[in-house]
């Protein structure tokens, strides 16, 4: 049974179509991730589904139930946000009961509630404090505590972490991660960090421009990107761009304007057709000598290089085409000096131009 | 040491000279209040006494004291600032959270029209009212000072209100609806909580405003009308003594807000707005 359902949904603002019309299937028991860039859509989805925000058009159904117009009380949703949005002048404690008590829980069960729900997110005995009194972390703790104390059949979460800092939001990642599958509740996360959406997601929504444009797994989205632009936001790539010569058995034969040729697999391809060769830094490999038997091995030369650390990051030129690459610490890279650079062709990534 | 020293007498100059700056002008009130007689040049009265209390709250009635008893007028004052305070808050709280929070057309405009009192000179406005207030039997009336009162409180209550509902982060008020509270029970038990220092702060402002407002009374009241304001005008300038007991008579529910303000405030309220 599809948990929650959205049916041609749009929002437009004035001139600007925030949502244009998205349909999208969030099954029972999984976390999705609203990915994209700021302005994608996201938030306004999220809030549709909220109820924060009534959709010019389209409808949302959560399980069996058309909710495109009730208010958000009338939902059965938890919502955190990005600002936390504890309520300043209530504890801990009552920042929990509150929509406990507006279900005329009895008083021992609130309380009892209250307590497995603090100890779920490792805030036991901080009933009594007041959000002030509390770090970032722990605040956003809280605001998780008060969604789920409610048992609410969706939960939707608003770019949570970003308001932390990154080691803390790392940490948080996998411990939202943990509780989802512990609970076994479907959610719905936003988030602009595609890190975040790697680790997090059992599949991913990529948005732009207020549509959907790639749906799939963590791994999907990663090695099969539908188009250029995800290949860009999601993972790191460089973009080559080239037109497909000949067709052969098993391969085909690229080429650019400027004359560099890679042998790809064929799948599908044309000859004549103009193709976006999408290249993971992973993907580059450094030989230390030219190489007679294998295919794609260029000359490139040395742009930048910075020290990140445990990696370089270096930025290469082949032909008129930068390359971004990371290669282990430990080696001096200089501008201006060549690499012999290997590119598996079952590796590359063609994406539509 | 020299230094702790330096700062221990800068820091009771600052003292002396706020505790001047408060209680200077306060104390000349109450100095001034029980003089019976000062001629220039002592600096202290020759002669000081209660006559001018007493005949004030109408102990005694002596034809040489030049005071009369301010009870009736107290009384006018605090009915017409209680009812025009409570008049304008509740149109104030309705209006400032709409205005703070939904896309109200021509928003700018009704600000402006709420200050358009304010922006020009008082005299015209009242004398050009009060025509139509005395076709209306309201001129000379009780309620006729309520409505001047509120037209010219409105602004203090409508601008401080939108701001204080303007502070609350928009969140606060989603979070409640996300656990199940109607938008009834947001505004009851999220956003006036959360607004109340702001509201008692417009509620403060009103309240001293109407129990100070002279010139719409004095154009509309008179002369059956007489406010305490009123006294303190027509007594000010040739009867220091008298001027100075109301003026002091007008400090008290000020200080009585004060106290208030400190007890109602509590640090978790102050929360919601300075974050």
């Amino acid at each position: 049974m599809p948990e929650v359902k959205l049916d041609g949904v749009t929002k437009r603002y004035g001139k600007v179509t925030a949502v244009d019309h998205l349909n999208l299937t969030v099954r029972d028991g999984e976390i999705l991730t609203l990915l994209g860039p700021s302005g994608c859509g996201k938030t306004t989805t999220l809030r549709c589904i909220a109820g924060f925000i009534i959709p010019d058009e389209g409808r949302i159904f959560l399980g069996k139930e058309e909710v495109t117009r009730l208010p958000p009380e009338k939902r059965d949703i938890g919502f955190v946000f990005q600002n936390y949005a504890l309520w300043p002048h209530m504890t801990v404690f009552q920042n929990l009961a509150f929509g406990l008590q507006l279900r005329h829980t009895p008083r021992e069960e609130i309380r009892q509630r209250v307590r497995e729900v603090l100890s779920l997110v490792r805030l036991s005995g901080m009933e009594d404090r007041y959000p002030r009194q509390l770090s970032g972390g722990q605040q956003q703790r809280v605001a998780l505590a008060r969604a789920l104390v409610l048992r609410p059949r969706v939960l939707l979460l608003d770019e949570p972490l970003s308001n932390l800092d990154a080691k803390l939001r790392e940490e948080m990642r996998f411990e939202i991660r943990e509780l989802q599958r512990q609970l076994g509740i479907t959610a719905i996360y936003v988030t602009h960090d595609q890190a975040e959406a790697l680790v997090l997601s059992d599949r991913i929504a990529v948005l732009n421009e207020g549509r959907l444009v790639q749906l799939g797994s963590p791994e999907e989205i990663y090695q099969r990107p539908a188009n250029k632009f995800v290949a860009g936001f999601i993972g790191l790539s460089s973009f080559i761009k080239a037109r497909v010569v000949t067709v052969g058995a098993d391969a085909a034969i690229l080429e650019t304007e400027d004359g560099v040729r890679f042998k790809a697999p064929k799948n599908g391809l044309a000859k004549g057709q103009e193709v976006v060769l999408a290249i993971r830094p992973e993907h580059v490999e450094i030989l230390s000598a030219p190489s007679e038997v294998l295919d794609n091995v260029f000359q490139a030369e040395v742009m930048r290089a910075a020290y990140l650390g445990n990696s370089i990051d270096c930025r290469l030129r082949l032909g008129k085409w930068e390359l971004r690459t990371q290669l282990p610490p430990g080696r001096v890279l200089s501008p201006g000096e060549k690499l012999w650079i290997h590119l598996p062709s079952e590796k590359l990534i063609l994406v539509k131009a | 040491m020299g230094t702790k020293w330096q700062r221990v007498l800068l820091e009771g100059l600052l003292l002396c000279l706020v505790f001047f700056l408060v209680f200077g002008p306060i104390s000349s009130l109450v100095i001034w209040s029980i003089a019976i007689r000062w001629y220039w040049p002592h600096v202290l009265p020759q002669e000081i006494g209660l006559a001018y209390w007493k005949q004030a709250l109408g102990l005694q009635r002596d034809w040489a004291i030049a005071a009369v008893s301010i009870w009736d007028a107290f009384g006018t004052s605090i009915l017409v600032a209680v009812t025009s305070t409570a008049l304008v808050m509740v149109m104030a709280i309705p209006a400032g959270y709409a205005l703070a929070r939904f896309r109200v057309p021509l928003k700018a405009l009704i600000l402006l029209l709420f200050l358009m009192p304010k922006a020009f000179p008082q005299q015209p406005i009242f004398v050009n009212l009060l025509p139509a207030f005395t076709r209306w039997g309201l001129a000379g009336t009780v309620p006729g000072v309520i409505l001047i009162h509120i037209l010219v409180c409105l602004i203090f209550g409508v601008w401080i209100t939108t701001s204080a509902f303007k502070a609350i982060p928009q969140e606060l008020e989603e979070a409640a609806r996300s656990v199940g509270a109607t938008r009834w029970c947001t505004f009851w038990k999220v956003l006036l909580p959360l607004a109340a220092p702001g509201l008692l702060v417009s509620t403060v402002f009103v309240f001293i405003t109407s129990l100070t407002e002279f010139t719409g009374t004095f154009f509309i009241g008179l002369p059956f009308v007489t406010t305490l304001p009123m006294l303190l005008y027509s007594s000010s300038g040739y009867n220091m003594q008298f001027a100075s007991v109301i003026a002091i008579v007008l400090l008290i529910p000020s200080l009585l807000f004060m106290v208030l303000i400190q007890k109602v405030l509590r640090p978790e309220y102050m929360g919601g707005i300075i974050r």
